[in-house]
């Protein structure tokens, strides 16, 4: 991150210098020509005043006459003499006074020509004609000739003999006519000289500028960017490393611009992480001690269940058999068997409407009451009155069960019964399971005023009862087919003669396989009582 | 499941769609607990319901039981399925099935 920090300094250096450097080449451009112009215009000026001294001291009368006849005389050699003074007190190259053709404005006849002597040239003498005018004068020379005013541009030229700048005005006569013009040209020596001490300066004073305002830029850019951001990405990378003791504090917050935001920001957020990660291991924790008591009470409702088989060894009038798989850690399912007297043996099957642990904890009451409340001799229907009225008191979650419960005199073979909403069990008889249609009550606490009334029937040495719960025949598949009544007559008759742990055994493979890999919402419990013999 | 709910002042029609078991029972739980202050005449429609697990019982029985307080609950178009589980645990003889 660091060295990401330093290339986002030589960015920045990089394009200040670059903005500093390409100002500074403009303002050194427009300053040359800037500088250049007033110059030269300076020149120009100084040299129309020097032309115009000049021609204060013309005799323009006289001029076609000296032309005409060829012929000077001692006014012109005056005149000339005060114009080789003025040439060279005025610092001006040439001095010329000259007839121009105004056919073509190329052919120029000199009258006068005063040289400067500095200038090593050889004045050309009276009448001298040149034919040769550079073309880019003759727009001037014609506007000067027709208009008799000045020159409309600046005669500039730059040769190798040095700059120099020409005036150039119309001579008129008396009445008003042009005959002539006067030359005047300057020489501009001075220019180069001053114009590259002027880019000198300038060029000193930006690379000066660039370098101040560099070392100033990169102290302020080291104090308020760079160090701040190392600080903060040093501290973001150490926390998102460790995740452990968010500061409390960074140099970084008390900058002004928006790094002290995200310094602030980031501290805020070390903070929130750090709360946040303490408040999931909380959490986590707790969800693990419900999640250890849960197995507590899983194993509790298990070991509710009587599940020690052969459960009575010394009773060879009956096997039993039983057995419960829970959808949910903890199930609403539950059975129950115990001797209510020698001779009685009781069965309990039932079922809690809902799940988890509220079905459970009901599971537990409701077991216990139906135990309890199974005395010897007692009706089954006026035991489930009771216990519908004991678990019809406090019921605030409106949870019901559905039960069955038989006692089987070991002695006569009588079974009675009492049902309360419960799934109608299969008898064997002679061999073969065929489901008994039993009067059903309705559930236990569902309604405080419900009549129960116990039924009997007689089993026979060799019968056998499977009751069970709907999560047997409510087992569902992938298809969301139910696994039914008729498939589960077809497993117990297939398994007729097994003894109840082979066919409860069989049963459950059997719904296995139907299942397949569909998840189960209900506990799947069985109980299978076999009447072996007669008590004697 | 689905539900379609249709509110006539302090008549309630509900029609279920679908499967009323234990991972749907809370849905129509919550549903009910919403609408029936002031119903007087909440009618259950099943002509579309597949299955009926305990958990779905529970509510039904709560519902009937509000109702028994403050109006009449009516269930109609209740298939053979169902209608054996009513008989079965003896729900059929205190709800009122069409």
């Amino acid at each position: 991150m660091k060295k990401k920090n330093r290339r986002l300094a030589v960015v920045m250096v990089a394009s200040i210098v670059a903005l500093i450097v390409i100002l500074s080449v403009i303002v050194a451009v427009t300053g040359y020509q800037q500088f250049t112009h007033v110059l030269e215009r300076q020149y120009n000026d100084t040299a129309y005043e020097v032309a115009e001294t000049a021609l204060t001291y013309l005799n323009p009368d006289k001029l076609e006459g000296y032309l005409q006849s060829g012929q000077t005389d001692e006014e012109y050699d005056a005149i000339l003499a005060r114009l080789d003074e003025l040439v060279v007190s005025s610092n001006c190259n040439f001095i010329y006074v000259a007839k121009i053709d105004e056919t073509d404005y190329m052919t120029t006849t000199y009258i006068y020509d005063s040289v400067n002597p500095a200038t090593g040239f050889d004045r050309y003498e009276f009448g001298y004609v040149s034919r040769d005018t550079d073309p880019k004068y003759v727009d001037d020379l014609k506007h000067i000739l027709t208009t008799g005013g000045r020159a409309e541009k600046y005669l500039y030229s730059y040769t190798e003999s040095g700059a120099h700048t020409t005036a150039g005005l119309a001579v008129q006569d008396s009445s008003g006519r042009v005959v002539a013009v006067i030359g005047v040209e300057k020489s501009m020596t001075v220019l180069y000289g001053a114009r590259s001490t002027y880019v000198r300066w300038v060029a000193t004073i930006a690379v000066t500028m660039v370098v101040l305002t560099l070392l100033v830029y990169l102290l302020w850019l080291n104090r308020k960017v760079i160090r701040p951001i190392a600080e903060i990405t040093g501290e973001a990378r150490r926390f998102a490393n460790d995740g452990e003791n968010p500061v409390t504090s960074l140099k970084a917050t008390q900058n002004r611009y928006e790094i002290g935001v995200l310094a602030s920001s980031i501290l805020k957020m070390e903070a929130e992480i750090k709360r946040y990660i303490d408040n999931l291991t909380a959490v986590t924790a707790e969800k693990e001690r419900i999640g250890a008591e849960l197995d507590i009470a899983t194993h509790i409702q298990s070991s509710m269940l009587p599940c020690i088989f052969p459960a009575f060894p010394d009773r060879p009038e009956v096997d039993i058999y039983a057995s419960m798989t829970p959808a949910k850690e903890v199930g609403g399912d539950f059975y129950d068997f115990f001797m209510v007297d020698d001779t009685h043996l009781a069965i309990v099957m039932a079922d809690v409407s809902g799940k988890g642990v509220p079905a459970a904890l009901f599971m537990v009451i409701g077991k216990t009451l139906i135990k309890d409340h199974t005395t010897p001799g007692r009706d089954l229907g006026e035991v489930f009155m009771e216990v519908n009225k004991l678990l019809c008191e406090g019921n605030g979650e409106e949870l019901f069960i559905t039960a069955f419960e038989g006692v089987l005199d070991l002695k006569t073979g009588q079974f009675n019964f009492v049902n309360a909403g419960h799934e109608m069990p299969f008898i064997r008889r002679k061999g073969k399971y065929t489901p008994e249609k039993i009067r059903a009550g309705f559930v236990l606490a569902g309604m405080e005023t419900t009549r129960y009334r116990m039924g009997s029937l007689q089993m026979e040495p060799g019968d056998a009862i499977f009751q069970y719960t709907d999560g047997v025949t409510e087992a569902t598949n992938a298809d969301n087919e139910l696994y039914g009544m008729e498939r589960l007559e077809a497993v117990l008759n297939q398994n007729a003669d097994a003894a109840p742990d082979a066919l409860l055994t069989a049963v459950k493979a059997d719904i296995d396989a139907f299942v397949g890999d569909a998840p189960q919402f209900d506990d799947i419990t069985m109980l299978c009582l076999e009447f072996k013999e007669m008590m004697r | 499941m689905t539900i379609t709910k249709n509110q006539n002042g302090s008549q309630l029609d509900m029609a279920l769609e679908g499967r009323l078991d234990t991972a749907t029972a809370p849905q129509l739980e919550a549903e009910l607990k919403q609408s029936m202050d002031g119903v007087t005449e909440l009618t259950l429609d099943f002509a579309g319901l597949e299955y009926l697990s305990s958990a779905g019982l529970r509510v039904l029985l709560s519902a009937q039981k509000v109702m028994n307080q403050q109006g009449s609950m009516v269930i109609k178009n209740v298939n053979e399925t169902i209608m054996e589980i009513f008989d079965v645990t003896g729900f059929a003889d205190i709800l009122t099935i069409e």
